[in-house]
């Protein structure tokens, strides 16, 4: 649709002309049109607020989620009473998050569509899923069902039962990320001579990218791109237990990271997380 | 869980999940291809507005609008009964378009037969979408359909003219200007809306162009020009 098409009415964006300025100057506010177009303003109104204010809780949330994920590598540590304080310092600010944060989200949503608004937070609960299920990873080596961490997104208002409508999708894409920060967990167990868990660790990929490669779901870019980022970080910690069965013997355990980190592995390319 | 039975806890779950929207999508393509069949027949009926200046055979398009606006409304009581409950906005995508497009139809429909601005309500029960139980009018669509009406009337303005009938354009011209006194109320955010809204402003001018050419040259009925300052 062109509208400007050049020529003589090419040269100045066209204004409101003198014969329009007459008519919007006559009309008052009891017209018809401007009374409905007042009521819009509101409804319009309302609707922005309440998105950006999502949004800003979605922001809070992710900033949150992020630090949790980093303070959770620190307990790549053999001091055992260590590891215990920061899974617990953990655990606290996740509730925190789902108790605070969440809460104010499902309040703000309370007798909306929220697939109105889904977008306003969908970043935030992804990021969110992500560290929950790395702490409960670390904690006990497996992660709860998305039908599970669903029910638990209910809250009470004023005796009302309220639920946060959390998306499938956003679970499964929260997944995707968390195998980004088990690619970061294998390298460090590496780094610090703990060559279990870098096959355990493995191995949970291996079978979270078996899941990703079997879904069909047209139209969904997000989740092939995810699929692939999965794919290079699986192919990373393939070539650590590579090594580690190849040369664990040849050399002593925390040496294995330099011989590794000298080949083709390169673990800088993080999505800009730590900084 | 461990990791052997994430397959089975995880990703079957999940698309199951994808299979049943896939399911309730395809329904949806199906009954808005009915809808926008007849979306397509009330555009070509009432473009008669261009070729005529006949009032009759424009009072006859409007009529054969309405009627097809009768099998729309049908249409959207089917798709009431497909959506399901408080997931309007997970696939409204797929009826966004159709319904704008409706709107400013039903708009022209009402401008056509009364020459007044149709409101929210009255649309929405045009269209068939009112006090229905899982789908509504958007305000946003409905605002759309006000802006593709102006432009719209911008054709028809200059096309009257052709035809020699010169109060048209000063109709228009009024009508219109108090449509874009009322979006400058609004505050847009930069979206599609905005987007469109901006281009409004090369309607109103295209308008104002055509009578100000009547004027100039005394066209204007009732002694030439007395409208415009009212």
């Amino acid at each position: 649709m062109s509208r400007n098409r050049g020529g003589k009415h090419g040269r100045n964006k066209p204004t409101v002309g003198e014969k329009g300025r007459q008519v919007v100057e006559s009309i008052d506010e009891n017209n018809p049109v401007i009374k409905m177009f007042l009521a819009f303003r509101q409804e319009l109104d309302d609707k922005h607020d309440r998105f950006e204010k999502i949004v800003k809780h979605s922001r809070d949330i992710t900033i949150e989620n992020k630090r949790i994920i980093f303070l959770l590598h620190s307990t790549n540590t053999d001091v055992e009473s260590k590891k215990q304080v920061v899974l617990e310092e953990a655990n606290t600010r996740l509730k925190q998050i789902f108790e605070k944060n969440f809460r104010a989200v499902a309040l703000l949503l309370k007798g909306f569509d929220s697939y109105q608004y889904q977008k306003a937070y969908t970043s935030g609960l992804q990021e969110f899923i992500e560290a929950l299920v790395f702490y409960q990873y670390l904690t006990s080596g497996s992660f709860e069902k998305w039908d599970n961490i669903n029910k638990s997104f209910q809250y009470m208002d004023n005796g009302d039962s309220i639920s946060l409508l959390f998306p499938q999708i956003d679970y499964i894409l929260g997944i995707a990320d968390f195998t980004g920060e088990l690619m970061r967990r294998c390298i460090n167990d590496l780094g610090v001579g703990n060559t279990n868990d870098c096959f355990k660790t493995c191995n949970m990929v291996k079978h979270i990218y078996s899941g990703f490669l079997g879904i069909i779901n047209p139209g969904n870019k997000e989740l092939g791109r995810k699929t692939y980022v999965i794919k290079q970080s699986l192919a990373k910690m393939e070539l650590v237990c590579y090594n580690i069965q190849i040369r664990g013997s040849e050399i002593p355990k925390h040496m294995l990271l330099n011989v590794i980190e000298s080949t083709d592995v390169n673990t800088e390319d993080d999505e800009g997380y730590y900084h | 869980m461990s990791s052997d039975n994430i397959i089975e806890h995880i990703f079957t779950p999940f698309q199951e999940s994808i299979n049943s929207e896939q399911d309730v999508r395809e329904e949806i393509r199906n009954i808005m291809k009915d809808i926008e069949k007849s979306l397509r027949e009330i555009v070509t009926t009432l473009q008669i507005i261009h070729r005529t200046l006949n009032g009759e055979e424009i009072s006859a398009a409007c009529f054969t609008a309405r009627s097809l606006f009768n099998v729309v409304q049908k249409g959207f009581e089917k798709l009431d009964s497909v959506i399901p409950e408080g997931q309007y906005y997970r696939y409204n995508d797929h009826w966004r378009y159709a319904t704008q497009r409706l709107c400013f139809l039903a708009a022209l429909v009402v401008f056509l037969e009364k020459g007044f601005l149709v409101d929210k309500v009255t649309t929405a029960q045009i269209l068939g979408l009112h006090e229905k139980s899982r789908i509504h009018l958007d305000l946003e669509d409905y605002l759309m359909g006000l802006l593709n009406l102006a432009t719209e009337l911008a054709r028809f303005a200059v096309n009257s003219v052709t035809f020699g009938d010169y109060s048209r354009p000063l109709q228009i011209s009024k009508f219109v200007a108090e449509l874009n006194a009322g979006f400058r109320l609004l505050n847009l955010k930069n979206d599609s809306l905005r987007k469109r809204f901006d281009a409004l402003k090369y309607d109103v001018k295209k308008i104002e162009e055509v009578v100000y050419d009547l004027t100039l040259r005394g066209l204007v009925p009732n002694s030439g020009g007395g409208e415009a300052v009212e």
